[in-house]
């Protein structure tokens, strides 16, 4: 009996504080408070780490919600989808959610604001990136963070082998990756992304430096051209005969670069602002001996994909714009986009790609091949579409086929069917 | 009669595979936690190797691990008290008046598929402006809690014994007096074990927590897969994450193993 | 009842005290069944109505994008959509199924032997339940980063442990056809010890007489487990699969945290939950995804019904 009324006591104590603690969660009314949502990338550590200098200057409060890149659309799909007003600044990728977010009116229309700020100078961002950010002629994003391909490849494993400079073209990075793989047991030649969604962007460019694209300017799938057929069956087969070995098919970039960064591939093709994973010695065995090339030239000259991958945009359900704006503002303006490039982080403001101390602390050959892929990229690395989801899925499956071993022309065929038909239906 | 010597042997070197296939990849995982990334894709250095604590200090630094420990430990208990509150009277009242379809209604709670739920509550509550804190993620939880705690809890006041409340009433004290003063404290060890097991499956709980927590009410399993994120497949830094959310819970476990296997087990003995 | 702790039955009686006898009062224990049970009720329905009648709707319209964006009612195209989908629907359904019988018929059959090995006392018998208890409250997400370590493919311990007996490396979670019997393998390590736990406390509840009655009548220790020991403990193993066969229909932690989204590039581990999980917030495809969850709903029903049913059936 001594126990009850104890219990009793503790369980209203808690019931109590728990209700208070659900009570809270207003702060509407044009707040101080200002929320901010962003993805786990060497960007966010960047600004988080300024955040301070900005809440002095703005006088506002900013909570940051960080989050992977998974949980980070998953929420989005929640929240935005539920009306949500408790997200005021989002990160999102243009390209994948871009379209999605613009059809469905989640982001706020910033055409004014970008054109009214002469300090912020939006003439400054390179015209791809731009035009990404732009939903029927209104721009809804400002691009934070650009990508290009490049080649990472091992020099000491060329130098054993007897080549002197990393491969020109297609053909060249087939014969030495062979080479390399036979001269080094338990060394793959080549390795890249092999998960059927994941490993389209990165795909991209060898479809491109083929001759190809996933779209013609009609708006036709043309993912079964002879020069998309060439394109699956080389990248499916460069990884099925020098890929590593019991290769899975559902390597993103992490388990991709996790293979080049403890030494067990020669030949890797990825994103540009990945670099620092293979440069960073707590993380990689190969920083020594990492070198990076131009992306090689196929039968259609060498065309990597340079691409805005992230940018910045406004909930139009936040009650705070005017507040977000001043984020998007600082966090993208000229002053931070500096100090980003300057950290690693490639950015799209052409003013900061012309200044030579931006890039200084960059290895020496990746400025280099950077410079080549601006110069020939192409502005897309995934079809854009609204559903960007189920068509990399769709024009992937020739990818994953072509390395387990099927017949990737019939595979291309198939998926050019259902691709057209994707695009049919959302054509509607 | 005491099994024979060969059945012993057989017996014994049987539970020792089972023991071993069962705690090897704990251990596994734990010792990696140890470990330089270098050290873990080292083939060679699997058993010797120099332990290191670093994988613990980008755990507990760079993200911020405790506020996440904070918050599961909140949302757990919470939940858990909550579910208790509402559902111990009604396991009483469904067990003593053999209230079977209304039983059923609760217990619907862990049949529906997650999936379905998250985005109508998420609407409802964002339109009833109660997101942005822990009361969607603690009332998520308790969905998981209360189904537990009443099927538990029905199993458990199905055995005890019905005179002492009758006695009670004949002594002067009415219904609800009676469960208050002779039933409920009775029911300690239940309750007790009820909510370990709601503390436990609330703690581990992840697909509800992945949706509806943000930056400031993650909970550490949802935190964990922060590893996965931009940076790279930091191996070390995973497992001792993987270690950070389950050992906590693995000691709790451990303290009221007899509780645990009771509420694990309820139910199953009634013919 | 013999799982629980027997009450004492000498608790001390509560001193009749004083009781108020107020209006408010009397009405509370004349409507205490409801007045109990209402809340729970209350809170179960409130949140399980508004999304099942939401999910119904929803799968009989197109609605896809966003749920507030408009959306058309296009009856019952969704249902018929699904039930032809042979790409994807039947085989996730296949898999669920699968999935589910494997790792049940493990479960069960190990569950039973390892129980059966435990049921007389032994020395050392507290640190064996320790074992047994741990993988069960370890945190399912945990567990999947560590399998995934293990089954690293390159430079995981399970292919090490291979090497060392003279077999060559398997692609475990990485191959198109290994992937779905070693997530199997995972959920069976994790969930055998529930399913050794219940069948435990069915074992120790059962009386000793019909086992000696067996044994002076001459039958072997296999006669005594299939013809006395089984049938007794039936109910208890058909409790044991109501209990695990639901959770591993839903299956979603493991499969999520070892091969993501879509089951793998070959959807080789999408099961239902998974598949329901990746039309909405992958596709944002409401409609699809609303009418598979309400197909799987009704088959977890079904599952149910048919085991309750097969339960009475056996009942004593």
């Amino acid at each position: 009996m001594r126990r009850r009324p104890i219990i009793g006591t503790s369980l209203a104590v808690v019931a109590a504080m728990s209700l208070a603690a659900c009570g809270g969660g207003d702060g509407g009314e044009g707040s101080k408070t200002l929320r901010v949502t962003l993805v786990n990338h060497v960007w966010t550590e960047n600004i988080k780490k300024a955040l301070p200098e900005f809440e002095k200057q703005s006088g506002l409060t900013v909570e940051v919600t960080q989050l992977g890149e998974d949980q980070l659309s998953d929420q989005y799909n929640v929240k935005l989808n539920a009306g949500a007003s408790d997200l005021d600044v989002m990160m999102y990728r243009p390209l994948q959610e871009g379209k999605q977010f613009g059809k469905n009116k989640y982001l706020a229309d910033l055409t004014e604001k970008t054109k009214s700020d002469s300090a912020f100078e939006f003439g400054d961002f390179q015209a791809g990136p731009v035009q990404a950010t732009t939903y029927e002629d209104k721009v809804v994003g400002v691009p934070i963070i650009t990508e290009q391909e490049v080649l990472y490849y091992r020099k000491d494993l060329l130098t054993k082998s007897g080549f002197t400079a990393p491969p020109k073209t297609l053909d060249e990075l087939k014969a030495q990756a062979a080479k390399v793989e036979a001269d080094n047991p338990g060394v793959a030649g080549f390795v890249a992304r092999t998960g059927k969604a994941a490993a389209v962007t990165q795909f991209s460019s060898f479809l491109f430096s083929f001759g190809g694209d996933f779209v013609d300017g009609s708006g036709k799938a043309t993912v079964n051209t002879e020069q998309a057929k060439q394109a699956y069956a080389y990248y499916g087969g460069l990884l099925r005969d020098h890929g590593p070995e019991n290769i899975s098919t559902d390597m993103s970039w992490s388990e991709a670069m996790a293979i080049f960064t403890q030494g067990k591939a020669a030949f890797y093709t990825e994103a540009n602002s990945l670099y620092k994973n293979a440069t960073d010695p707590t993380k990689s065995k190969v920083v020594e001996t990492v070198g990076f090339a131009p992306f090689p030239a196929g039968p259609a000259g060498s065309k990597p994909y340079n691409i805005p991958s992230w940018a910045l945009g406004v909930n139009d359900n936040s009650e705070n714009k005017d507040n977000a704006w001043k984020f998007v503002q600082w966090a993208a303006g000229k002053e931070q986009a500096l100090a980003q490039q300057t950290a690693g982080v490639p950015g799209a403001r052409a003013s900061v790609w012309a200044n030579p101390a931006a890039t200084a602390s960059y290895p020496k050959d990746l400025v280099e091949a950077n410079t080549v892929s601006t110069a020939n990229g192409v502005g897309h690395d995934r079809p854009l579409v609204v559903k960007v989801a189920q068509a990399r899925e769709i024009v992937g499956q020739p990818i994953v086929d072509a390395i387990t071993g099927k017949d990737a022309a019939a595979s291309a065929d198939t998926a050019n069917e259902a691709f057209q038909k994707f695009l049919d239906d959302e054509a509607k | 009669m005491t099994p024979s010597k060969p059945y012993r042997v057989f017996r014994t070197s049987a539970l020792v595979l089972v023991v071993f296939t069962l705690m090897a990849p704990l251990l596994w995982m734990i010792t990696a936690s140890f470990k330089t990334n270098v050290d873990i894709y080292d083939t060679a250095k699997a058993f010797v190797f120099s332990p290191s604590l670093k994988n613990y200090e980008t755990v507990l630094q760079q993200a911020d691990y405790l506020q996440f420990i904070g918050n599961s430990l909140w949302v757990a208990f919470a939940a858990t008290v909550l579910s208790l509150l509402l559902g111990v009277p009604a396991a009483y009242s469904m067990s003593r008046f053999t209230m079977k379809r209304s039983a059923l209604v609760v217990l619907m709670a862990r049949v529906i598929p997650g999936v379905s739920l998250l985005v109508p509550w998420y609407y409802v509550f964002s339109n009833l402006k109660l997101v942005g804190g822990f009361t969607v993620l603690i009332l998520s939880h308790m969905f998981v809690s209360l189904p537990l705690i009443v099927y538990i809890m029905m199993g458990y006041f199905d055995g005890l014994p019905t005179e002492l409340e009758e006695a009670a009433l004949v002594d002067g004290l009415t219904h609800i007096g009676a469960f208050r003063r002779i039933t409920l404290p009775l029911s300690v060890p239940g309750v007790a074990t009820a909510g370990i097991l709601s503390f436990i499956f609330s703690w581990n709980n992840f697909m509800f927590a992945l949706v509806l927590s943000d930056s400031d009410t993650k909970t550490l399993p949802v935190a964990i897969f922060d590893f996965v994120g931009y940076a790279s497949i930091d191996w070390g830094g995973l497992m001792a994450a993987a270690t950070v959310v389950t050992l906590p819970i693995m000691l709790i476990a451990l303290f009221v193993q007899k509780y645990v296997v009771s509420g694990l087990t309820a139910g199953a003995t009634k013919g | 009842m013999s799982a629980v702790t027997t009450p004492r039955t000498d608790a001390p009686a509560a001193p009749a005290a004083p009781q108020q006898d107020s209006a408010w009062s009397r009405w509370a224990n004349k409507h205490r069944k409801w007045l109990f049970a209402a809340p729970a009720m209350t809170f179960v329905a409130v949140l399980i109505v508004f999304p099942v009648a939401w999910t119904g709707y929803l799968s009989l319209t197109d609605a896809e994008g966003s749920v507030r964006a408009e959306s058309e009612f296009i009856g019952f195209q969704n249902y018929l959509d699904v039930l032809t989908d042979t790409d994807r629907f039947w085989p996730a359904v296949w898999r669920t199924v699968l999935f589910t019988g494997v790792v049940l018929f493990f479960e069960v059959v190990l569950g039973m032997a390892i129980a059966l090995l435990l049921w007389r006392p032994f020395c050392g018998e507290k640190w064996v339940r320790v074992a047994i208890l741990l993988p069960l409250v370890a945190t399912p997400v945990a567990v999947g980063m560590m399998w995934r370590l293990i089954f690293d493919p390159n430079i995981g311990m399970a292919n090490q442990l291979l090497g060392w007996v003279g077999v060559g490396p398997q692609p475990w979670l990485a191959g198109q056809h290994s992937a779905l019997p070693t997530t199997m393998f995972i959920d069976v390590w994790q969930w055998t010890p529930m399913v050794v736990l219940i069948l435990l406390a069915g074992l120790t509840s059962l009386s000793d007489e019909p086992q000696e009655a067996a044994r002076i009548d001459g039958a072997s220790t296999w006669q005594r487990f299939r013809h006395v020991t089984l049938p007794l403990l039936m109910p208890t193993v058909i409790v044991a699969i109501l209990l695990r066969g639901i959770d591993a229909l839903k299956t979603f932690d493991i499969l999520y945290a070892t091969k993501g989204r879509g089951g793998g590039s070959f959807h080789e581990v999408e099961t239902l939950n998974v598949y329901a999980y990746g039309l909405s917030f992958d596709y944002n495809d409401y409609g699809v995804s609303s009418t598979v969850l309400i197909i799987f709903f009704l088959i977890i029903i079904g599952v149910m019904w048919a085991l309750t049913y097969r339960k009475k059936g056996l009942g004593r």
